[in-house]
């Protein structure tokens, strides 16, 4: 390789190569996406964070709970996401379009949250999450900064958490979340993407017979 | 090769700049054929290379979901049409429908046996199993008055799920209708959403049937 | 072609000339002092891994900020100074004149290490925008964009001077690892930082970029390093010569295009990560090439070439595991899991890292003009080095293939996931305190060497 010029437009045309496939490919298909509008219950999904939630991601995004929680979920057949009842169909584009700082999250320390809100039979509420950011469990270890202990002053807080065992507070003094938990709380309960878009809608089975199929 | 211990503080230079670049240039220069036949190693190389794209362009072609937005799995070969989509299985999402927040299950429960008394069941119903025309209707228009359901009386109470009511689409009704005409020990068949528009038209917004009414219709 | 010298008396060896000399042991000092806290970081974060208590209650110090933390001071810090280091002064060996700009690189190689302490503390503080590989906070970025610049000039004069009109392959290397850099980390701060895409794309825009910084960037800093050292210290031809470039164009054609390699059954188009197994598999050609041009190191004498064919094996052995981890049959098991910190960990570090060390061993006693202090400390760092990247790399992919089968079977919890990681993840931490070891002795080794000798700089660690 003699001709410096030549060597410089070749580094330029290979990153602009793989730039223009990737991005600009990916960007004409995607950033287009609209929300999906059901006309039987007259509602586009996915629908917008609100407003504490939103702040609750910045949360979410700033103690990178995204190092050990992903929240895509991978389609049925594809390992055991949707058997652990972490979502009944795979997460789509669409489910993101919304949110400001995708936290899809590349490892799997502890489970997926995609579905987190409306994970079948139960999901878990705000009480359950303020209970395991405050003592951990398992891998997870406790976020007790985000909560305060404070003196009982007249009635209890409604926020107290109601704790047992090593982790009760000296009595007269309650444990209280604090703003940065509350959002991250109400972040975490608004992760829902139960809705099944058509391009989420499950296969069809190459079989024909109609009573039976893989699930 | 020196085979006397090196001083590993210090790694002398075997040849200086001028001769590495001058050597390496050379290579690059034309060669005098010195053995008159093709040297192996950038045959073997090009076979690698070949083989790389073969596999590249194979797998591509394959898995590739023809670049489609709306493609995710890449089993998928798009079918004919612009927006090729995946061929949704009705009754997977008949099923998802019957369960979804406030929609049947709530009264005729997850197992389609209904509550004594209360909801008729579905599951060996012969009203589920009936004629498409009638249970299309029941979805389209609600039903309201004393029925008889598997040798039970109940007094139904059935919310339209038409233009009248919660207004589903064509697809979401065949759909759930599917599902729920081959679940449970069901074996009627399958409903389509071109049935469902028709009788749709026909039916336009009225009030919710009475089952002596609805049993007129074939 | 010249044979092997003798045993070469320090005597032999000249110096670099002054001012060239001071902004390389700048750049390789604090490279080496941000090697040492990415160890530290590594390490904690490793031990938070097994056991989440560990450091808990400081929302400084939390599990998710630490590897980040870890994860810029090692790419920016340790990789960005040597590999700029190594990058010049290969550059500056090829070149007919002395390195020209030396004060611009001595201000960028400041501001650049102020602006990744900066991010490094900003991670800490919370501000870390948590894309991968872009951790810092947004409004330190453009700082880390003009340093690099001003270190860059100074590489681009020395290209243009060069002594040959027809470039040797560690010279494309260089001059790749010195234009690529800008460009892909503005591209990706507009995208993800100043004007953040839509949705999905955020993650399709980071892979992009984590894979091309890698591929585009790291790699041809690590290579630039070996393709220099080994003809000139095993004094051979380099086998495959002629197919170097192909090799070369190879990486840098499809290496962009393994973006979409942690997207496989993700929320985006299938045809993305489809592209990127695709590339996966094409990039093994460069792979080949490396290795059958690299590999008259193996065998040869010398710390150098030691480090060299050791990160030669990693480095192409990462490429063929990347290659098989994309198959989608074996991602379905090893994605999201400690397997695919694995790979990476045997790629960057055993790969890239080690030739860089190999090419910091050649290059220190021609820039100070006298060779290393101490040899115990050189073989200390060599055998803690071999024996902390084996364990590290079978650990967490022991550990990775363990929790990749746990998490595909519905019935195994994740508390009975922990436990069963736990003896993998704690030979994990084992190897990082052996890594960090090494490169202590390494710091060590070097602070003795560059600090005797005429205006060579005290590394500001």
């Amino acid at each position: 390789m003699k001709n410096g010029p030549l060597l410089f437009l070749g580094l330029f045309a290979a990153l602009g190569f793989a730039w223009a496939g990737i991005v600009l490919g990916a960007n004409a298909q995607l950033s287009g996406l609209a929300p999906y509008y059901d006309s039987g219950d007259s509602l586009a999904y996915p629908q917008g964070l609100p407003g504490v939630a939103a702040r609750g991601q910045l949360v979410y995004r700033d103690l990178e709970c995204a190092a050990c929680h992903t929240q895509q979920v991978r389609r049925p057949g594809f390992g055991a996401d949707t058997a652990r009842g972490w979502g009944e169909r795979q997460s789509v584009a669409r489910d993101y379009i919304y949110q400001p700082a995708v936290q899809l999250g590349d490892s799997r320390i502890g489970p997926d949250l995609a579905n987190l809100a409306g994970r079948k039979p139960t999901a878990p509420d705000a009480a359950d999450l303020y209970q395991l950011l405050y003592t951990g469990r398992g891998g997870m270890p406790a976020y007790a900064f985000l909560f305060e202990e404070r003196p009982v002053v007249g009635q209890a807080s409604d926020l107290a958490l109601p704790l047992t065992g090593r982790f009760r507070p000296p009595a007269g003094r309650e444990i209280v979340p604090s703003r940065r938990a509350q959002a991250l709380v109400a972040y975490l309960l608004s992760l829902n993407s139960a809705y099944d878009y058509p391009e989420a809608a499950p296969a069809a089975a190459p079989a024909p017979a109609a009573g039976e199929r893989k699930k | 090769m020196s085979a006397a211990p090196q001083d590993p503080r210090f790694d002398p230079a075997a040849t200086s700049d001028e001769a590495m670049l001058a050597a390496h240039e050379h290579v690059l220069g034309p060669q005098p054929d010195e053995r008159a036949h093709y040297r192996l190693r950038p045959l073997i190389l090009l076979f690698v290379l070949s083989g790389c794209i073969l596999f590249a362009a194979t797998y591509l072609n394959r898995y590739s979901g023809h670049f489609n937005a709306t493609i995710y799995n890449e089993n998928l070969i798009a079918t004919s049409g612009a927006a090729a989509e995946a061929k949704v299985d009705p009754v997977a999402m008949g099923k998802k429908l019957f369960n979804s927040p406030n929609a049947c299950f709530t009264c005729h429960q997850p197992t389609g046996l209904g509550v004594p008394g209360a909801f008729p069941p579905l599951a060996g119903s012969e009203w589920a199993q009936g004629p498409e025309a009638r249970v299309v209707r029941i979805l389209l228009s609600g039903l309201q008055g004393p029925i008889t359901v598997e040798g039970k009386a109940f007094n139904a109470a059935m919310p339209s799920f038409g233009p009248t009511g919660f207004n589903w689409s064509d697809e979401k009704i065949a759909d759930v209708l599917t599902y729920v005409r081959q679940e449970w020990g069901n074996k009627a068949p399958a409903i389509s959403a071109d049935s469902v528009a028709a009788a749709r038209k026909d039916v336009g917004e009225r009030k919710a049937w009475a089952p002596d009414e609805l049993l007129q219709v074939k | 072609m010249t044979t092997a010298s003798t045993q070469a008396a320090p005597a032999e060896v000249t110096a670099l000339e002054c001012p060239s000399r001071c902004p390389l042991l700048l750049l390789a000092g604090k490279g080496l002092g941000w090697l040492l806290i990415s160890g530290v970081l590594s390490l904690v974060a490793s031990i938070q891994v097994h056991t989440p208590t560990f450091l808990a209650d400081c929302p400084w110090v939390t599990y998710g900020r630490v590897r980040a933390m870890a994860e810029t001071a090692f790419v920016y810090g340790w990789i960005g100074n040597l590999g700029l280091a190594i990058t010049l002064w290969v550059l500056r060996q090829l070149s007919a004149e002395p390195l020209r700009a030396v004060r611009w690189t001595l201000v960028g190689a400041v501001f650049w290490n102020l602006a990744i302490l900066a991010g490094v503390v900003g991670i800490a503080a919370g501000e870390a925008t948590a894309i991968p590989l872009l951790q810092m906070p947004g409004p330190v970025q453009p700082l880390l964009l003009i340093a690099y610049g001003a270190i860059g000039v100074a590489g681009v004069l020395a290209w243009a001077d060069r002594r040959r009109e027809a470039m040797f392959a560690a010279q494309w290397y260089a001059v790749a690892a010195l234009f690529l850099f800008p460009w892909l980390f503005s591209a990706a701060q507009v995208m993800l930082v100043w004007a953040p895409v839509r949705g999905t794309l955020q993650a399709v825009v980071g892979g992009w970029f984590a894979q091309s910084l890698w591929t585009l960037w790291m790699a041809p800093l690590g290579l630039a390093g070996a393709y220099y050292v080994v003809p000139r210290a095993t004094g051979k031809l380099l086998p495959a010569y002629d197919s170097a470039s192909l090799g070369f164009w190879a990486l840098l054609f499809v290496g962009g295009w393994t973006g979409g390699r942690h997207l496989i059954g993700g929320p985006a188009p299938a045809w993305i990560s489809t592209i990127a197994i695709v590339a996966s598999v094409l990039l093994l050609f460069h792979y080949i090439v490396v290795f059958l041009n690299l590999r008259v190191a193996y065998g040869a004498p010398g710390t150098a070439l030691k480090f060299i064919s050791f990160g030669l094996s990693a480095y192409v052995a990462g490429g063929f595991l990347d290659a098989l981890t994309s198959m989608r049959g074996v991602a379905e098991v090893t994605q999201f899991t400690f397997f695919d910190a694995a790979q990476h960990e045997l790629a960057v570090y055993g790969g890239v890292s080690a030739l860089l060390f190999g090419s910091l061993y050649f290059a220190l006693p021609r820039i100070t003009g006298r060779p290393w202090t101490s040899a115990g400390l050189i073989r200390g760092h060599w055998a803690l080095t071999v024996a902390g990247v084996l364990l590290l790399v079978l650990s967490l992919g022991a550990a990775g293939w363990v929790q990749g089968q746990g998490l595909n079977d519905p019935t195994v919890a994740f508390a009975e996931l922990a436990a069963r990681t736990r003896p993998w993840l704690l030979g994990a931490t084992a190897a990082q305190a052996l890594l960090l070891l090494g490169n202590l002795l390494l710091t060590l080794n070097f602070i003795l060497t560059a600090a005797a000798g005429c205006c060579a700089r005290e590394p500001a660690r």
